[in-house]
C-alpha cells in the first residue's frame, strides 16, 4: 500500500533554494578565479570601486525580475535609464537647488513609460517583448529630442554626484540604495498581501484570477514600479557618470535580463528572488570587470558574457527543480514503495 | 623698327598678362620648426588652386591654431589643408551664423545659394554623442555653406551609444544618403570595415566618400580594408605611424623607466589601431606596456571613447597597475573622466605623463588646478576641422582636382601650459584646435 506523506519543512527549503544556488556557486567560482589571475580585483578598494556600478545594475534587475515574474519582459530599460539622466541634466540645470524637482519629475516620467507598457501589455494583452522593445525605443527618440535642447555633455547637478559619491561605513550610497530596495522587495513579497498577490498572479494568472486577485491590475502595475525603479538606476548612473550622453542606458538592455536569469528566475514566471538577483548582478559586474583586469579582448568579453548568460539559462531554477523532482520522485522506501513529494515549485 | 616695336609690345602684355596670372606654381610653404616652435609655415598663394575655384591664402593665424607650429605635410595634401583653412572665416554674419545653426538642427537643409550640389554628412556617433563630434560636424557645414554651388546638406548620425551601438545604424545612413542622392559624403567610419559595402555602394553610384580624423574604411593592410584612393575617393588624417611614434617618444622620455598604459576608443578602428601598432614597438626598453594588445592588428584598452565605459577600463587597469606612469589616448576629455577613478581608489595623480591627440580644455584645467610638478600633458590636435579639409578635397574633386590618396595632415606635440586653460571659453569641453568661431559655438552650447 503506498503512503503519502507531507513534505519537511528542510526538504521543501532544499528544493526551492536550490533554484537559487547556482548564482552563489558561481560568485564562489568568480572569487577563486579572481584569486588565481587577478587576486589584486579582490582587494577592498577595487571591490568598493565597483560596489555602485553592481549596484546600478542590480536596481535594473530587480524590477526586470519583477516583470518577468508575471512571465512578462521588459525591453524599455534602457531608454527609462536615460530617460531620468537627460532629465537630471536638464531640469537639474547644473543647480541643487533643482536636484528634488528632477528625481520627481523622472520618476513620474517614469511610471508614465511603465503604464503605457502596462496598460498595452496588461490591458490588450500584447506581446511583451515586442511592446516594451516599441517603447522603449520611442523614449529614445524623445530622450535624443529633449538631449538637443541642451548643451551635449553638461554635468548632472554637483550635489547630486557629490552625494552618490558619498561613502557610509566605506561603501558607496548607491550600493545601500540597492541593497535597501532588495530587502524591501523581498519584504513586500513575502510578507505583505500584496506581495503574496503579486507572487501569485505571476505563478498562474489563471488561476489567480479565479480566486478573485485582479490580474490585470497586477500586470499593469508591475511595469510601473519596474519603470521606476529603472530610474532610480538611471539617476544614480548619471550622478557616477557625472555627465551621461544621451544614451546612457544603452548597456543595459540584455545586462539586467542575465541578472535575472542567472538568479534563478524563470523567464515563463512565477517565483525568483529578489536577493539572488542582487547576487547575480554583483556577479555579472564582478565578471565584467574581472575580463577587462585580465585584459581580455574587447571581442572576447562578449563571447564570455554570452556564454556566461547561456550557462546561466542551462543551470537554471526550471531545470534543477525538475532535476530535484527527478530524483526524489525515483527514492524509494526500503519496503518498496514510493514517496509522493509536493512539487519543487510555489 | 616698326616691327621690333610690336614684338616688344607683344612680349610686354604678355609680360603683364602673366604677372596678373598670379605667381609661381611651384611655391612651397616654408618648412616649419617642430616642438620648440621654430619658424611658422607661410601660406601658399592662389595660383595653384585657383583654377579649381581655391585660394592658399590661408590666415596665419588660423593655420597656427588649428595645427599648430607644424612642418607641412606633402605639397598636395598641405595645398587643399590651406585651401580649406582659408575659407574658415571667423568673421560670419549674423544670416549664416543663422543658417549654420538651421542646418545644425536639421537633419537637411537648403543653403539658401539655389546651388545643386548636395552635401552628405554621415556620422558614427552624433551630435549628442560627444562635443567632439558635434563640433567637428559645424565645422563641414560652416565649410560647406562657403560654397555657392552647395545648395543643401544632409545629415545622418548613427547615434553611437557606447558598447552596444548598433552597426547597422550607420550601414543604413549611407544607404538613406546614397538614396537621398547626394553628391559626395564626409563623415567618420566608426564601424571601420563594416563599412566596407555601403562606401563602396557610394562610390559606385558616383557619390564620393571622405573620412576624416584618420577615419579609413579599414586600416590599410588589414584583412577587408578598402584602398583610399582606389575603393574611395581619400582620407584625411595625420599619419598614424608617425603619431603613435609620436606618442611612444612623449612616453620614453616623460616616464623614462616604469608602467605605462595605451587606450583606445571603438574595438580595431583604423585610428586607433594605426596609431597603436606604431606606438608600442617605439616604447623605450624601460617602458612597460601594462595592457599589451593579443596581436598586432587588434587594439588594446578599448574606451569606446565613452563616458560610460571608461571608468571600468581605469578601474581595471588601476587595480592591478596601481603605478602607471604614462598613457597613451587619443581623447582629453575622456582621459579626464578616467583621471576621477584615482579619487575612487584613493591614487595619487603624480608622477604621470600624458600623451593625448585632442586638447579638450577640461582636463588641462583640471591639470592647472592640480598644480602637481610631476604630473605633464602633451597633445597634437583635436583635428575637428579636418572635416572642412574633406568637404573642400570633395568640392575640390567635383571641380576636376587631382586629389591625393590621403590627406595627410601634419601634427606636433605641445606640452600643456596654464594658457591652455581659458576660463572665459564657450564651453570647456571643445578643442582649443576647432576652427568654429565663438559666435557659432555661444550657440550651440548655449545653457
Amino acid at each position: 500500500m503506498t503512503t503519502t506523506k507531507a513534505p519537511s519543512a528542510a526538504l521543501t527549503w532544499l528544493v526551492v533554494g536550490s533554484r537559487y544556488m547556482p548564482v552563489y556557486i558561481a560568485l564562489v567560482l568568480l572569487v577563486i578565479v579572481a584569486a588565481i589571475w587577478a587576486p589584486a580585483a579582490l582587494g577592498s578598494v577595487p571591490l568598493r570601486a565597483i560596489a555602485p556600478y553592481g549596484a546600478v545594475l542590480a536596481i535594473t534587475a530587480l524590477g526586470q525580475v519583477l516583470v518577468i515574474m508575471t512571465g512578462g519582459i521588459d525591453l524599455s530599460v534602457p531608454g527609462t535609464m536615460s530617460l531620468a539622466a537627460v532629465i537630471m541634466i536638464g531640469i537639474g540645470a547644473g543647480s541643487d537647488e533643482n536636484i528634488g524637482m528632477a528625481i520627481a519629475v523622472a520618476l513620474v516620467a517614469a511610471a508614465v513609460v511603465g503604464l503605457l507598457n502596462g496598460i498595452l501589455i496588461g490591458g490588450l494583452k500584447l506581446n511583451a517583448l515586442i511592446v516594451t522593445l516599441a517603447v522603449g525605443l520611442i523614449v529614445i527618440g524623445v530622450v535624443n529630442r529633449y538631449g538637443r535642447t541642451f548643451p551635449v555633455q553638461n554635468p548632472v547637478p554637483e550635489g547630486w554626484s557629490d552625494w552618490v559619491a558619498t561613502r557610509i561605513l566605506g561603501v558607496s550610497a548607491v550600493f545601500w540604495v540597492g541593497l535597501g530596495l532588495t530587502i524591501v522587495v523581498s519584504v513586500v513579497l513575502r510578507y505583505t498581501a500584496v506581495g503574496r498577490r503579486f507572487q501569485v498572479v505571476g505563478a498562474n494568472p489563471v488561476a489567480s484570477g479565479v480566486v478573485g486577485v485582479r490580474v490585470t491590475l497586477n500586470q499593469i502595475l508591475v511595469y510601473v514600479v519596474a519603470a521606476v525603479l529603472y530610474a532610480i538606476a538611471g539617476l544614480a548612473l548619471a550622478g557616477l557618470i557625472r555627465r551621461p550622453g544621451v544614451y546612457v542606458g544603452s548597456e543595459y538592455l540584455l545586462a539586467p535580463i542575465a541578472a535575472v536569469v542567472i538568479g534563478g528566475a524563470s523567464l515563463t514566471g512565477g517565483l525568483a528572488s529578489p536577493f539572488s538577483t542582487f547576487a547575480a548582478a554583483f556577479f555579472l559586474t564582478g565578471l565584467n570587470q574581472l575580463m577587462l583586469t585580465i585584459g581580455l579582448p574587447t571581442s572576447l568579453q562578449f563571447v564570455v558574457f554570452g556564454l556566461v548568460i547561456i550557462g546561466g539559462m542551462l543551470v537554471s531554477g526550471d531545470r534543477i527543480i525538475r532535476g530535484v523532482e527527478q530524483v526524489l520522485r525515483e527514492r524509494k522506501r526500503p519496503d518498496g514503495s514510493q514517496t509522493q513529494t509536493a512539487p519543487g515549485s510555489g | 623698327m616698326q616691327r621690333i616695336m610690336k614684338i616688344a609690345a607683344i612680349v610686354a602684355v604678355l609680360a603683364l598678362v602673366a604677372a596678373a596670372c598670379g605667381g609661381d606654381d611651384g611655391d612651397e610653404p616654408t618648412p616649419t620648426g617642430t616642438t620648440d616652435g621654430g619658424a611658422l609655415p607661410a601660406t601658399g598663394t592662389t595660383g595653384s588652386l585657383s583654377e579649381f575655384g581655391e585660394s592658399t591664402d590661408a590666415d596665419q593665424a588660423l593655420v597656427d591654431k588649428a595645427l599648430g607650429p607644424v612642418t607641412p605635410s606633402d605639397e598636395a595634401s598641405w595645398n587643399i589643408i590651406l585651401a580649406s583653412i582659408a575659407r574658415a572665416t571667423q568673421d560670419l554674419d549674423q544670416a549664416t551664423i543663422d543658417k549654420a545653426m538651421e542646418c545644425f538642427n536639421s537633419q537637411e537643409c537648403d543653403t539658401g545659394t539655389g546651388g545643386e550640389i548636395v552635401m552628405g554628412y554621415a556620422d558614427g556617433g552624433g551630435d549628442t554623442v560627444n562635443v567632439w563630434r558635434a563640433v567637428s560636424h559645424m565645422e563641414a557645414i560652416l565649410q560647406a555653406l562657403t560654397y555657392d554651388e552647395i545648395g543643401a546638406i544632409v545629415s545622418t548620425e548613427a547615434n553611437f551609444g557606447g558598447p552596444t551601438f548598433d552597426p547597422t545604424i550607420a550601414e543604413n545612413d549611407i544607404r538613406f544618403l546614397i538614396n537621398r542622392g547626394v553628391d559626395f559624403i564626409v563623415g567618420y567610419p566608426d564601424i571601420g570595415v563594416g563599412l566596407k559595402e555601403e562606401v563602396l555602394e557610394a562610390e559606385a553610384a558616383g557619390i564620393p566618400y571622405i573620412p576624416f580624423s584618420a577615419g579609413y574604411v579599414g586600416l590599410p593592410g588589414t584583412e577587408g580594408a578598402l584602398t583610399p584612393g582606389e575603393d574611395y575617393l581619400t582620407v584625411v588624417g595625420e599619419d598614424l605611424c608617425e603619431l603613435g611614434e609620436s606618442f611612444a617618444g612623449i612616453l620614453n622620455t616623460g616616464v623614462g623607466a616604469g608602467e605605462v598604459a595605451i587606450l583606445g576608443g571603438t574595438p580595431n578602428n583604423a585610428l586607433s589601431l594605426g596609431w597603436q601598432q606604431c606606438a608600442i614597438p617605439a616604447l623605450a626598453g624601460g617602458v612597460e606596456l601594462v595592457n599589451p594588445p593579443p596581436n598586432e592588428n587588434t587594439t588594446t584598452g578599448d574606451t569606446f571613447w565613452s563616458d560610460g565605459a571608461i571608468p571600468g577600463v581605469f578601474q581595471a587597469l588601476l587595480t592591478t597597475n596601481p603605478d602607471i606612469k604614462g598613457y597613451a589616448y587619443e581623447y582629453s576629455d575622456g582621459m579626464n573622466t578616467g583621471l576621477k577613478e584615482y579619487e575612487g581608489l584613493g591614487i595619487p595623480v603624480e608622477n604621470l605623463t600624458l600623451a593625448l591627440r585632442t586638447d579638450e580644455q577640461t582636463l588641462f584645467c583640471d591639470w592647472v588646478e592640480r598644480a602637481e610638478p610631476t604630473y605633464n600633458i602633451f597633445y597634437s590636435a583635436g583635428g575637428n576641422f579636418q572635416s572642412r579639409v574633406g568637404v573642400t578635397a570633395a568640392m575640390m574633386n567635383i571641380a576636376g582636382a587631382p586629389i591625393p590618396a590621403e590627406i595627410v595632415v601634419p601634427h606636433v606635440m605641445r606640452q600643456v601650459t596654464a594658457a591652455d586653460c581659458n576660463p572665459n571659453r564657450v564651453n570647456p569641453y571643445v578643442s582649443g584646435t576647432s576652427l568654429v568661431p565663438d559666435s557659432v559655438l555661444s550657440l550651440m552650447f548655449a545653457s
